[in-house]
């Protein structure tokens, strides 16, 4: 569906992105996730045709729209800010492209009512002002406003990063549901791991303008593929390299690499039918959250681990408590040590 | 693909955009740069030679030098008197709890809706030979001196009060920002009332007072009308002497110097102003700031006497005002001899005034002047705005710093660099003359209110987000679509306001208008101004009075509409 061969974008001497080469499925909700200024947004809008890239070429179908002019390339866009011009009223908002592309009077009102109710808008709400909706019937109006022209593609740039955590899960889920209910090939942008995870098909992490990993939130999540990914998503121990000289841990750990392990994958039960490497160690904080407890963990030898343990009757360690921990081989994380890294 | 990247740029220049850049980069060298420039060349080359000769003309002109010192004598005085009175206003108003606070500020607020010429005439009106004021106090005082009010005393008197209206808009809006915790603060470990004013308060307004005192040494220096009405034989500031230089061929080159002076000064007052401003603004470190809460006095002595002051301010401020609407409604006897009596109240001056064509001529002439330039300057700052938005490079920023130059000159020196430099025929402007013209006080009244104009509409573009252009786009509107129906809807309540003010301006403007304005078609300021002469009819003094009382209804409605209503919402 799209491809982009060898993309570069530079700002003067800042290179934006770097030799991007990336194939979005058809139908697919595909996530640019990442940092600040990695170079996901710039990635989107180059897509949408505000960038236009220094090099390398954006195939849609197959046919190359590295430099179509916005209108032309038929994708729908969803912006942070909403940027639901506030001098119209929904209805207005709505029916601003179809305005522009000449529909007539009557199609506009018939594409507007139609794509309302397709994203639950009521009819009284489409004349109101867009300051008296909620969050989440803003966010309905901006992507009916997207959607109504039909475009082939739907893009969205960090469009919950300014709600409130309730609302963001919240406004999160109605928006799965309506990529489902429209089937559209979604491209999303965020640097928020959970959203990512959570909506995705397939998530692209990008770090400084390079495309680190593609995969699904589960291949992204358990197979981080670099460092930088496995520390950007999810919470995550790094294992100390004294930890490892001083215990079992130095027969699974490849010399010369950087070993990591993920928060809830240590354990503090035994593990049955996996290979697992056995430490001792002494509970140094714990950190009560009703559902679970996070544990820091102080490691016989040196060093110290993270880990959260679900609450029970049976389950339970207060602080100076000794303890044996599990850590499961197949979910230790190794890259290759960076020169100059510890 | 540098080619293909050309043919692109080229075929999305639009050329109605092309001419559009073009005009307004015409304007900018024909009218903000070129006659600013070519007063050097009128100053100190004759004949394609460099001279001093205006220099030596102005050191050996007695009248000039004086008018030199008393601008700054006039300067110097208004900083003290236009603070403490200012100041005192805004604590009475703002910052102590004083019975009637309300009221008294909208005595204090009434030199908001009348400024300038008309100002000036007022208080002529009032406390002049005949004035009803002056009367008024020869009949307590048989020995006053009725000839009172002329000179240095009655312009500073006047100027005074009129310089406050700065301290009224800015100082009010500083001391309300004070994070009442401090004053608290201040009070928990035993400060007294006074102390806490003096050492809380007053150093945190201290940066906008600063700055306002260079703008009160400003307005003093470059005073035009209270100099020329009030100030009499014995004290002319520059301003009325550049005026009388401009007039005359001969003396130009002296009216420019003097202007350039004048010029030099501001420039550099305001680089002064710009590095107390960047020095000094004291930035609330509060987490949560809590709102100013009105301070009482607890002396009884000091509440009495402020309660005292603040009255007596009061009165001084609302007895010019009500008078003129007072004598207004009354015949021209009454107006000539300040009396008052049921018999001598009349609608004839209002009558006349709108139904006689001669009597309506100047507001028309104002009318129509301040609607054009305000509209035109309001359509130049849109499109100068829109291209400093769209464009970030070098040379939208020239663009911007040379619309910006009346904002660094005073009004005379740009009305002396336009005289003469337009007074013979320039092929930048297709060889015309424009002196004389009516033409001259549209574009110099365009011109000076550039600088605000573009500051304010571009303001409103630059908080616009620019996610709204990006989205038109994205649904397929072409850029002038995008303006048209996105963007200006949003900006253009913020741009009706700006045009109002304008408006407002313009309609009595007299510091420009007397230089540049054509004879047939007099604009209310000079016809204002006119009917502050001994020689003037009392039916002249009458229709001044009606002139002025509508004045202040529009300022009133205009100010209204700008700032009244925005903040109640």
């Amino acid at each position: 569906m799209i491809t982009f061969q060898n993309v570069d974008i530079k700002f003067g001497e800042f290179h934006a992105v770097k030799n991007l080469n990336l194939h979005i499925r058809e139908g697919e909700f595909f996530t640019f996730l990442g940092p600040s200024g990695c170079g996901k947004t710039t990635t989107l809008r180059s897509l949408v045709g505000f960038i236009m890239p220094t090099s390398g070429q954006i195939l849609l179908k197959d046919a190359d729209i590295t430099r179509l002019p916005i209108e032309k390339r038929e994708i729908g866009m969803v912006f942070q800010s909403y940027a639901l011009f506030p001098t119209m009223n929904v209805y207005e908002n709505i029916a601003f492209g179809l305005r522009v592309k000449k529909f007539s009077k009557a199609e506009v009102d018939q594409k507007v009512k139609d794509i309302a109710r397709k994203v639950d808008l009521k009819d009284e709400q489409l004349f109101k002002k867009v300051s008296e909706l909620s969050g989440g019937q803003q966010q309905r109006v901006a992507i009916a406003r997207a959607l109504v022209l039909q475009p082939s593609i739907l893009v969205l740039d960090e469009p919950l990063s300014n709600l409130d955590a309730k609302l963001r899960v919240q406004l999160r889920n109605e928006l799965k549901q309506l990529q489902k209910k429209f089937g559209i090939t979604t491209i999303y942008v965020t640097h928020d791991q959970e959203e990512a995870l959570t909506l995705s098909d397939r998530i692209g992490v990008f770090n400084h303008g390079v495309l680190e990993q593609v995969g699904t939130p589960l291949e992204v999540y358990n197979q981080s593929q670099t460092e930088f990914v496995c520390n950007f998503i999810g919470d995550i121990n790094r294992i100390d390299p004294g930890m490892i000289e001083n215990s079992p841990l130095k027969d699974v750990v490849q010399p010369g690499n950087i070993a990591y392990i993920r928060n809830e994958k240590v354990s503090l039960l035994p593990l049955q039918g996996i290979d697992t490497v056995q430490l001792k160690g002494k509970i140094a904080d714990r950190e009560f959250y009703g559902l679970y407890s996070k544990y820091v963990l102080e490691i016989k030898g040196g060093g110290q681990l993270k880990t959260i343990e679900k609450e029970s009757r049976l389950f339970h360690h207060e602080v100076g408590d000794d303890v044996d921990i599990y850590l499961p081989v197949c979910d230790i994380l190794q890259y290759p040590m960076k020169e100059g890294g510890a | 693909m540098k080619t293909r990247n050309l043919s692109t740029r080229l075929a999305s220049i639009n050329p109605v955009s092309i001419l559009l850049y073009g005009l307004i980069v015409w304007f900018v060298i024909a009218f903000l740069i070129y006659p600013n420039l070519n007063i050097y060349g009128e100053i100190f080359f004759k004949d394609g030679q460099f001279t001093l000769e205006a220099a030596e003309k102005l050191l050996s002109s007695e009248r000039a030098m004086r008018s030199l010192y008393n601008s700054f004598i006039l300067a110097f005085s208004l900083i003290i008197t236009v603070n403490v009175v200012g100041i005192t206003l805004v604590l009475i108003s703002e910052y102590f709890e004083i019975k009637g606070a309300k009221i008294l500020r909208l005595g204090y607020f009434t030199t908001l809706i009348y400024s300038g010429v008309v100002l000036v005439s007022g208080y002529k009106f009032v406390y002049g030979e005949e004035g009803f004021m002056t009367k008024l106090l020869v009949y307590l005082f048989p020995s006053f001196d009725a000839t009172w009010f002329h000179g240095y005393w009655a312009v500073l008197f006047v100027m005074t009060f009129a310089c406050t209206s700065n301290h009224f808009l800015f100082l009010s809006n500083a001391i309300r920002k004070i994070d009442f915790q401090t004053v608290e603060a201040a009070r928990n470990m035993g400060a007294s009332t006074w102390y806490i004013l003096r050492r809380v308060v007053l150093p945190v307004l201290k940066p906008t007072i600063y700055a306002l005192t260079i703008l009160t040494f400003l307005t003093g220096l470059a005073a035009t009308s209270a100099p020329l009405i009030l100030g009499g034989k014995e004290f002319q500031t520059i301003t009325p002497m550049i005026l009388t230089f401009s007039r005359s061929m001969t003396s130009r080159d002296l009216a420019a110097l003097l202007a350039l002076i004048l010029g030099v000064a501001t420039l550099v007052l305001l680089t002064i102003m710009i590095r107390f401003e960047r020095k000094g603004n004291f930035m609330s470190v509060s987490k949560v700031k809590s709102e100013l809460v009105k301070q009482k006095i607890r002396s009884k002595f000091g509440n009495i006497a402020a309660h005292i002051l603040a009255y007596g301010l009061f009165v001084l401020y609302i007895v010019p005002v009500v008078l003129i609407i007072i004598f207004s409604f009354t015949d021209a006897a009454s107006i000539s001899t300040a009396t008052l009596n049921l018999n001598s109240f009349t609608l004839n001056n209002y009558i006349q005034v709108f139904s006689s064509m001669s009597a309506f001529k100047p507001y028309l002439v104002s009318i129509l002047y301040a609607a054009a330039a305000s509209v035109i300057v309001v359509a130049l700052a849109l499109a100068a705005s829109r291209i400093l938005h769209r464009y970030k490079n070098k040379w939208a920023l020239a663009l911007e710093y040379a619309m910006l130059i009346p904002w660094i000159l005073p009004s005379t020196l740009i009305a002396v660099g336009l005289i003469v430099t337009f007074n013979t025929p320039k092929l930048i402007i297709g060889n015309t003359v424009l002196v004389g013209t009516v033409w001259m006080l549209l574009i110099a009244y365009v011109i000076i209110h550039i600088p605000f104009t573009l500051r304010m509409v571009k303001a409103s573009f630059f908080s616009l987000d620019s996610n709204l252009e990006d989205a038109a786009r994205n649904l397929g509107a072409k850029p002038f679509y995008t303006f048209r129906k996105v963007l200006l809807p949003i900006i253009l309540p913020s741009t009706l306001a700006v045009l109002a003010l304008n408006f407002n301006g313009i309609l009595a403007d007299y510091d420009v208008t007397v230089f540049l304005y054509h004879p047939v078609y007099q604009p209310l300021g000079v016809v204002i101004k006119n009917s502050t002469d001994a020689q003037a009819l009392a039916d002249t003094k009458a229709l001044t009075l009606v002139y002025s009382v509508i004045l202040m209804i529009m300022s009133s409605v205009t100010l209204y509409f700008v700032y009244g209503r925005n903040s109640r919402s």
